[in-house]
């Protein structure tokens, strides 16, 4: 179908802001000192912009175009992935966010080595790679469908010049560029979204004469209101196909692997900041971001239902998005939700391609190189690491656009690479028998089981719950609980047949060793009183030692003593940590609402001259 | 609309998500990563109860209306 959309003023409204955003990004570079800065922000930001940074993340641009297709064909039930991310939170905020956390693993294949070896953290880097640069370009597909419609140039010259303009603000900035980009993108895309339903609301009331909400939720048929899909039917869209798939495979998988929002959680200023940005996002961020994503669909199966022959008949399942901004939106204002989808690409992909570049750095230059490497050499090759994921994953795109749809593109994706790093992981934290042997029988027959299932369909019919088996297509989304069980079954077989680790390997890895974290963190007793933060004027030290040293009143305020942990901001709250450093609490003096700082926390956290900062004891 | 539309999906999402989240506490507890003694951890097993709950009635409150609407 030859879909015409935009005019000039929106072609200009998309530019102007590719052009805003990426100069935003390459202005927040100059917080990237290190590695460290680069790939995790310094460890330092409030659980509201960490949440908000998620958003956008989070939502990614295939996300529109993903789920806008599937709510014009079903409805509501569009929205039943973004409902079921709750079951696993009390072991991804008690267990895995304090490992990762205090551990101070870079990567999750770092993980695998501590928790088994370096054969298994290899198998997992390569797997986790494959994953992100496969995921990155999927991203750059789902714009490039969109753009090249606007601006009439060729898929793939559209997809390049996606991947260009992401480097630019990327390459300079690092982690903490991601984040405040991804800041004003994660207000653009929920403002956007929400503008494009209000826009649709009032067309619908529009064309029907009735009040637009009214029009809009007489004119779905009851099974369009159903908020959760058919349980077993049609093979493309099942309830118990896609539970399995992303409600298991894939909410473990964004919680426990997502290198992307593991990076977020770990710039967090502590591991309750990262608990509430974690319960904040799938509370409340997550209802509203299915309404932001799948709105667009919603609209148009009203729209069709109201009107017939206003949406094209025959409409293309990854068109739907674009068509009905078009129909709904006026020139410029569609211009803006295009941006904003935008914005959701940028977001998913600039933090894949960060996370990329991590796991590159952490768990290959760094293991093989046998010269220790400067903080430059690793920040150059960070850069450039980048780059090449971003390439990789441009010659990939041809690859993703043989799929029917978007959705069944990711869908399969989910199925075939998370549910082996799934076991993998889930096994090492909550189980302390699961054995080194055990985890790599679970990545190589697993792997091997999962390939029989999907030259032979009918070893997966035993999960199939009644769903049809489509000839030579093999079940879609039902795979998953196969793969699932097949992984499990070989790395829990292996496990009982084989030695398992001592506990002294096993420190502070598994979910069993959480409570001494903060003591190994830290490296003695927790202090856990609860003290008063306190608002100080600060001077420089002329000292090198890691120390800040506040008078003997405020440190009985903070209900600190030398040696505890010390978090230290700009007190301007809507900065959100961006200015601030961790150190250690030094021997009192007795200038009180005075702390004495050195030159490497002033560099740190760019406090400026004249203006308090915040203290707090951190433990 | 018949069972296979409506209710199966909720029972099945809460049944096994629910066994999911239960097994999950009980780990969490029984490790001690979460200390019931700790007044800021007490604070986070009721905003994970809520949560459960919050969905759950999220789903249910939506069945029930579809069911109604014509």
């Amino acid at each position: 179908m030859n879909l015409e959309v935009g005019t000039q003023l929106d072609k200009i409204v998309i530019l102007l802001y590719f052009t805003l955003v990426m100069g935003f990004g390459a202005y927040f570079g100059k917080y990237s000192k290190n590695t460290t800065d680069y790939f995790f922000g310094g460890r330092r930001f409030a659980w509201w912009l960490i949440t908000i940074s998620i958003v956008a993340t989070g939502v990614g641009s295939h996300s529109f175009v993903k789920y806008s297709t599937k709510a014009y064909q079903y409805g509501l039930s569009s929205t039943m992935t973004y409902m079921n991310d709750w079951f696993f939170m009390p072991l991804f905020m008690f267990g895995w966010l304090p490992i990762i956390y205090y551990t101070k693993v870079k990567s999750i294949p770092e993980y695998f080595e501590r928790r088994f070896n370096s054969k298994a953290r290899y198998l997992a880097t390569l797997m986790i790679l494959l994953y992100m640069v496969g995921y990155i370009a999927i991203q750059f597909l789902t714009l490039a469908t969109a753009l090249y419609r606007i601006y009439g140039i060729p898929l793939m010259l559209t997809v390049v010049l996606i991947a260009i303009a992401t480097t630019i603000y990327m390459h300079f900035g690092g982690q903490t560029s991601v984040i405040f980009t991804d800041l004003i993108q994660g207000f653009i895309l929920i403002f956007a979204g929400l503008l494009l339903f209000f826009l649709g609301v009032q067309f619908l009331g529009n064309q029907t004469g009735i009040s637009g909400l009214s029009a809009f939720w007489t004119n779905l048929t009851p099974l369009q209101k159903l908020p959760l899909a058919h349980f077993n039917h049609p093979p493309d869209f099942n309830f118990v196909g896609i539970f399995w798939q992303d409600g298991i495979a894939g909410s473990v998988g964004f919680l426990f692997l997502n290198q992307g929002l593991i990076m977020r959680f770990m710039a967090a200023k502590s591991v309750n900041e990262g608990r509430k940005a974690a319960a904040f996002n799938v509370l409340l961020v997550l209802p509203i971001s299915a309404i932001v994503v799948s709105n667009a669909g919603w609209i148009g199966r009203a729209i069709s239902n109201a009107a017939p022959g206003v949406l094209p008949l025959e409409l293309a399942a990854n068109d739907v998005f674009v068509a009905v901004t078009n129909i709904v939106a006026s020139p410029g204002v569609f211009g803006f939700i295009i941006a904003a989808l935008c914005a959701a690409l940028m977001s998913t992909a600039d933090t894949l391609v960060n996370a990329s570049s991590a796991v590159i750095v952490n768990d290959i230059y760094e293991p093989l190189s046998k010269k220790i490497k400067s903080e430059k050499e690793k920040l150059e090759f960070a850069r450039l690491t980048s780059i090449g994921v971003k390439v990789i994953a441009v010659i990939l795109v041809p690859f993703f656009n043989s799929f029917d749809s978007i959705y069944e593109a990711h869908g399969w994706f989910h199925s075939t690479f998370t549910p082996p790093l799934v076991v993998g992981v889930f096994l090492g934290i909550f189980w302390k028998r699961f054995t080194t042997p055990a985890v790599i029988a679970t990545f190589l027959g697993g792997a091997f089981l999962m390939i029989l299932g999907q030259i032979y369909p009918e070893l997966i019919s035993p999960f199939s719950h009644g769903i049809e088996l489509r000839p030579g297509r093999g079940y879609s989304y039902i795979g998953a609980l196969y793969n699932i069980f097949v992984c499990a079954g070989v790395g829990v077989v292996v496990s009982l047949f084989t030695k398992p680790e001592s506990d002294k390997k096993l420190s502070g890895l598994t979910v069993f060793d959480v409570h001494k974290l903060k003591e190994i963190f830290k490296g003695s007793e927790v202090n856990e009183e609860v003290g008063e933060k306190l608002e100080v004027n600060w001077k420089l030290d002329k000292s090198n030692s890691d120390i800040l040293r506040f008078s003997i009143k405020d440190m009985a305020m903070m209900k600190a003593n030398p040696g505890d942990l010390v978090y230290i901001q700009d007190s301007r709250w809507w900065l959100g940590g961006l200015k601030s450093a961790h150190s250690i609490f030094g021997e009192p003096h007795n200038e009180d609402g005075v702390v004495y700082l050195n030159q490497s926390h002033l560099d740190h956290g760019q406090f400026v001259e004249g203006l308090s900062l915040k203290a707090e004891k951190e433990m | 609309m018949d069972f296979y539309q409506t209710w199966l999906p909720f029972i099945y999402l809460y049944g096994i998500g629910g066994i999911a989240f239960v097994i999950g506490m009980l780990i969490i507890i029984k490790s001690r990563a979460l200390r019931l003694n700790y007044s800021i951890h007490s604070k986070w097993v009721w905003t994970l109860i809520y949560g459960f709950l919050f969905y759950a009635s999220i789903h249910a409150l939506f069945i029930f209306i579809a069911i109604g609407s014509k």
